[in-house]
């Protein structure tokens, strides 16, 4: 079998929705110039690119159409370069990346871009024309069901507290904000700017946000819940990609591996606990590779809701000292379409920043499901 | 000389400075708001931007609409004095100390634009000071423009020219403040305190001290000086809680150092002791931590002494109680509730209030006297007639009667009696209108007595249109009702006035209408255009209730049927008249209020325009096409995004939450207005000319619109509503009989079992409203809805 490598990675700043820097400009910019950041900063000659994969949640609107090609036009890229766009909701982008291994072993080319992008801000989640169907609204409530209902039905279903919720939300803020003191955001950030709007950095990270601040805030899905806004991933705009290269390509090229994608995995649950989903997908995941979750050195854990997170770490015995070291969505921001390409990157780069051997990026998405990968230091 | 006033400069962002301009950016002007450096400031302009943050966050909210705030640029007097040679009138609004002016006054003379207007806030300096050293360009170009608190809210201005003032300058400006700031522009003379001032602190401290010797309580006396006197429910107390008890003492000591030595007012102020304690004690008022009333939250059940008046004053929410402070003794208790047998026995009658021996008589008897003698005293002192002076109170203080039409309302003649037999000075005034009043009707129009002792007509400005007016003069209405009749106003124009309690829409009104819709057409081309207007409080707070509850008590289920249809009857009528029906609303415009608008061919908004389809808070939904014209509107709109579900959204989130816009400009944003076509006035004196000219202009070659057809979602678009109401339901937002509304709203906005390739027509449409209708009309949770309203005057949320 071809050996699949990710071969770079480069993201927009994720800024808050509605208020944040980038809520001027359209996703379809954020795309593409996301996009160009990566091929500058790999080197890499988008003649080459067989495909744009890029997921979007919500592909309507500004985003809607076959946005993935017009991105590829509107970043000039050469025209033989072809686009799809891809929707799994919040796994979108990861969806991009196993699109492109399967592509890559099944020979149909060997260098793709893979990414997400999201504007939370000028496409409203469910689009602007939701129609879902009658008769399964009433049979399947669950189908349709909003995600703050099932972060609260997880919390019911697995016992997290509100207090157990928001430390796990202290920590991804205290994590994201040391990791930007330091300087490990800075280079996967490409500067956007259009319309006479710009971002250079993240906007939701909240270093000074405590328990006891967060204690004060209302539930926001159920009058007597126990999830906030505190304690979900913030509404915010942004865009990931990853450069997806086979073996042979990366060598004639010289590229710069950053690590090897040992399995792939997605898997379904009940919509209405749909947190869990990172539970089958891993263990999936993690039995296509041959591996434990002890193998496990670095895990790369959406964290759509700090109380879906909590219960995955439970149910999986997952390592919390391993989960997200530059922080999670809680904090950066989760732009449903960007996030599955930014975990993943992010994974890669985080075994070769610690010299560890495999890392898991795995998320759960809307309707029931979950997504993993596996990946293996070079 | 300058044409027309486009950009205006404010100086000093203090509360009067800052909510003037808030005002001239609701009128569309371009406005820079400027203020001090203060020392070590980083931001030059930190102290306009931080009261233009405040601006934007205050209640009641300055601006007409949020967006508004983009039109004022913060400014300092350090770099940007040299703007102000961009500007055509320059407002300052600083402290009151005529040396920081007249510097102020030396530096905005040497930038400013030749020909550009300035003029002052002030409330206490007279112009001559402020002009005195200043140059002779600057002194023609001088005036004072005074405006009331809040500048949004009061209609009064008060214009003060001085001898030197350009006449042009001045008519600019009162043409400004009329037309495009829609303010009541009064006339002063340049004397402390001017018109409204002088008298209503007169008026205050008169009735605080008639209530400390007469030993009334402060809900005793505030249930006399509001409503039987015509004027504010806060009364006396209320009103100086809601100015500030703490500026008293300041508003005293002006006029103790600058009014004339043998006015009225040296004689009866006096200090009160325990106002200088509360206010040491922090009990300025609402802006403290309250006055002569105070909302005690936490309430010790112990103090509970008066347990039965606890009760009624309770509100049932949150603990909080209404309490007064003994004029006596300086202790708050709860507030009673005033039921005073001289009022009842009263009435509307003012002078059988006067005439009664109790002390609630004699207080009233002492106000009055003292209070409308000492206006009647003043004028030609402070104004050059009567028509001023009532202006002014009743733009200013929001008198419903001016002191001179009091006068009339006791009677001049017996007022002159009493003052007689009591030995009390009488005003020269006074006695020049015995035996003739100080206003009368003469040959339909409408006089007043001049300082001659004359009558004369009381002036309109141009393109002023009262309907007042018109029936004065006009023997009688061309059809009448007991709740609506229809006024010729003139070139072929029906007006069609509502005068049912409190304009709700009853079949009378409807008659009315439909008398109109024969009249027109029939009249071989006598008229040729309808014009709704009223010149009540409010245009209409929607359906008669009353009736309605009184059907559903004895079951008559086919009388509520019969004013569903004959409502939807009237108003696609109206609708498809042959000829153009123009709508003007004005303050709120409610319910059945509402959808009356959204039939006509076109629709003049006063600014302050409070309007919405709120019929969900009595449980049920717009019946009388007010769904189904709302909806057309929205899927029409131009600006509306694509497809099925925003324009109903839209439509469904406005009349779910009963949402209602709190000027014209939120109306237009909700479609009550249409974009581009529908004008906005801001003098409300000037809505009825603007209809007037509207119908006739529509009247040329008219053509009745064309129906809406609708595509509308059917039942996946009501499962997307179900599944919003769903989340808005778990966080407690959705009561239970609030699910059921919605549900029939539901079924109404997405067109019942309709498919989206079907296209439906308004009949379809009117028809579901209806059926909607009578099925909410016979659930338990809306008659109760509909008790609690008539009951309390608040919407039940059950």
């Amino acid at each position: 079998m071809r050996q699949v490598y990710i071969a770079g990675y480069a993201r927009s700043p994720f800024t808050p929705a509605n208020k944040g820097e980038m809520a001027g400009i359209r996703a379809d910019d954020i795309a593409a110039q996301t996009i160009l950041g990566l091929l500058k900063k790999t080197g890499m000659d988008a003649k080459y690119i067989e495909d744009l994969i890029l997921g979007c949640a919500f592909p309507e609107g500004e985003q809607g159409l076959n946005l993935a090609r017009l991105v590829v036009l509107l970043a000039g890229l050469p025209l033989s370069v072809a686009g799809q766009t891809v929707n799994r909701f919040c796994g979108s982008s990861m969806q991009s990346i196993h699109a492109a291994a399967g592509a890559i072993q099944m020979n149909a080319g060997e260098a793709f871009i893979c990414a997400g992008v999201e504007s939370m801000t000028r496409v409203p989640m469910s689009g602007f024309n939701p129609l879902p169907h009658p008769g399964l609204t009433q049979r399947m409530p669950g189908a349709y069901m909003g995600m703050g209902t099932t972060a609260e039905n997880v919390a019911r279903m697995f016992k997290i507290s509100r207090a157990e919720q928001e430390a796990f939300a202290v920590r991804s803020h205290k994590k994201a904000a040391q990791a930007q003191a330091k300087g490990y955001l800075t280079d996967e950030i490409i500067p956007i700017s259009a319309d006479g709007y710009s971002a250079s950095q993240d906007g939701c990270i909240r270093p000074e946000t405590t328990a006891e601040k967060l204690s004060e805030l209302k539930p926001a899905f159920e009058e007597k819940g126990s999830v906030t806004a505190g304690t979900s991933s913030p509404l915010t705009d942004g865009a990931a990609s990853a450069l997806v290269v086979s073996e042979d390509f990366l060598r004639a090229n010289g590229l710069t591996p950053m690590a090897k994608i040992r399995s792939i995995a997605v898997a379904g649950c009940a919509p209405e606990i749909m947190g869990i989903g990172p539970v089958v997908a891993t263990r999936k995941a993690l039995q296509r590779a041959g591996l434990t979750i002890a193998d496990i050195d670095i895990i790369e854990l959406n964290e759509a809701f700090a109380s879906q997170s909590l219960a995955c770490i439970r149910e999986l015995g997952l390592d919390e000292s391993k989960i997200n070291l530059d922080g999670g969505a809680i904090a950066l921001g989760h732009p449903l379409g960007a996030t599955g390409a930014r975990i993943t990157a992010k994974a890669a780069q985080l075994l070769q920043r610690t010299g560890k051997k495999f890392a898991l990026s795995t998320q759960c998405i809307g309707g029931g499901q979950g997504i993993a990968t596996i990946l293996e230091a070079i | 000389m300058i044409e027309r006033i486009e950009k205006v400069a404010v100086i000093g962002s203090g509360v009067m400075g800052a909510q003037i301009a808030a005002h001239l950016a609701n009128a569309g002007l371009s406005v820079m708001l400027l203020d001090i450096v203060p020392d070590g400031a980083k931001e030059a302009n930190i102290v306009a931007k931080t009261a233009l943050e405040k601006l934007v966050k205050m209640d009641p909210a300055p601006f007409m609409h949020k967006s508004f705030v983009n039109r004022i640029t913060a400014a300092n007097l350090r770099d940007d004095l040299n703007k102000l040679g961009e500007v055509d009138w320059i407002i300052e609004a600083i402290i009151e100390n005529p040396v920081i002016k007249s510097d102020l006054y030396k530096k905005i003379d040497a930038v400013r634009k030749k020909g550009s207007i300035v003029s002052s806030n002030t409330s206490t300096i007279p112009l001559g000071v402020l002009t005195g050293g200043q140059s002779e360009d600057f002194a023609a170009d001088f005036l004072i423009t005074h405006f009331f608190n809040p500048p949004r809210y009061m209609r009064l201005l008060e214009l003060v020219t001085g001898p030197k003032t350009r006449a042009d300058a001045a008519a600019l400006i009162r043409k400004t403040c009329d037309e495009v700031l829609g303010k009541g522009v009064v006339e002063c003379k340049d004397t402390p305190g001017f018109i409204a001032n002088r008298i209503g602190t007169y008026w205050m401290e008169r009735a605080v001290t008639a209530a400390i010797d007469l030993g009334l309580s402060v809900e005793e006396a505030d249930a006399v000086c509001g409503k039987p006197l015509n004027m504010p429910k806060t009364g006396v107390f209320g009103l100086i809680d809601l100015v500030g008890l703490d500026l008293m003492p300041l508003i005293a000591k002006s006029f103790l150092a600058t009014l004339p030595t043998d006015d009225a007012y040296r004689t009866l102020h006096r200090d009160v002791p325990l106002f200088s304690k509360m206010i040491a004690d922090g009990y300025t008022g609402r802006k403290g931590k309250g006055g002569f009333y105070r909302i005690n939250r936490d309430p010790a059940p112990d103090r509970a002494s008066d347990s039965e008046a606890r009760e009624s004053a309770a509100p049932k929410k949150g603990g909080k109680i209404k309490e007064s402070v003994n004029l006596q003794t300086g202790e708050y208790a709860v507030s009673k509730d005033t039921k005073l047998s001289a009022l009842e026995n009263a009435g509307k009658d003012l002078r059988k209030l006067c005439e009664g021996t109790d002390k609630i008589s004699q207080f009233a008897w002492t106000c009055l006297r003292d209070g409308l003698s000492y206006a009647a005293s003043l004028v030609p002192q402070i104004a050059n007639d009567v028509v001023a002076v009532d202006e002014a109170m009743r733009f200013g203080y929001n008198w419903g009667d001016g002191p001179f039409e009091l006068i009339d309302r006791l009677g001049v003649d017996w007022f002159v009696d009493r003052l007689k037999r009591e030995g009390a000075r009488i005003p020269e005034l006074l006695l020049k209108a015995a035996g003739k009043g100080f206003y009368k009707t003469i040959n339909g129009k409408l006089n007043y007595l001049t300082i001659a002792g004359e009558f004369t007509p009381v002036k309109r400005a141009s393109g002023i249109l009262l309907l007042s007016d018109v029936k004065r003069a006009s023997e009688k209405p061309v059809f009448k009702t007991g709740s609506a009749s229809l006024w010729d106003i003139g070139d072929g124009v029906l007006c069609a006035e509502y005068h049912s309690k409190m304009n709700a829409i009853d079949p009378d009104i409807f008659k009315t209408l439909q008398e109109a819709c024969k009249i027109i057409p029939s009249s071989n081309g006598k008229y040729k255009a309808l014009v709704i207007h009223n010149e009540g409080s409010n245009f209409s707070v929607g359906a008669n209730l009353g009736l309605a509850l009184f059907a559903i008590n004895i079951a008559s289920w086919e009388t509520i049927e019969q004013l569903v249809k004959e409502g939807q009857n009237t108003y696609r009528q109206l609708r498809y008249a042959p000829f153009p029906v123009v709508s003007v609303m004005h303050n709120m415009a409610l319910g059945g209020g509402c959808e009356i608008h959204l039939h006509a061919d076109h629709t003049i908004a006063h600014a302050e325009t409070y309007t919405g389809l709120v019929e969900v808070g009595v449980g049920v939904i717009p019946g009388w096409g007010g769904c189904a014209q709302l909806l057309g509107r929205a899927y029409h709109h131009p600006k509306q995004r694509k497809g099925p579900m925003p324009a109903l959204a839209q439509v469904f989130e406005q009349i779910a939450t009963a949402k209602f816009s709190k000027s014209a400009f939120e109306a237009r944003e909700m479609m009550y207005l249409l974009d581009g076509k529908h004008k906005i006035t801001f003098n409300i004196d000037r809505v009825l000319a603007d209809a007037k000219s509207a119908a006739l202009e529509l009247s040329k070659n008219y053509k009745a619109p064309e129906p809406y057809s609708y595509r509308l979602a059917g039942p996946p678009g009501k499962a997307a509503i179900g599944l919003s109401v769903g989340a808005m339901k778990a966080v407690g937002k959705v009561t239970p009989h609030d699910e059921v509304v919605i549900d029939t709203l539901s079924d109404i906005l997405t067109g019942g079992k309709t498919n989206i390739i079907k296209m439906m027509s308004e009949d379809d449409i009117y028809k579901l409203e209806f059926e909607g209708f009578m099925k909410l009309i016979r659930t338990q949770g809306t008659i109760a809805r509909i008790e609690t309203m008539l009951e309390t005057g608040k919407p039940l949320r059950n």
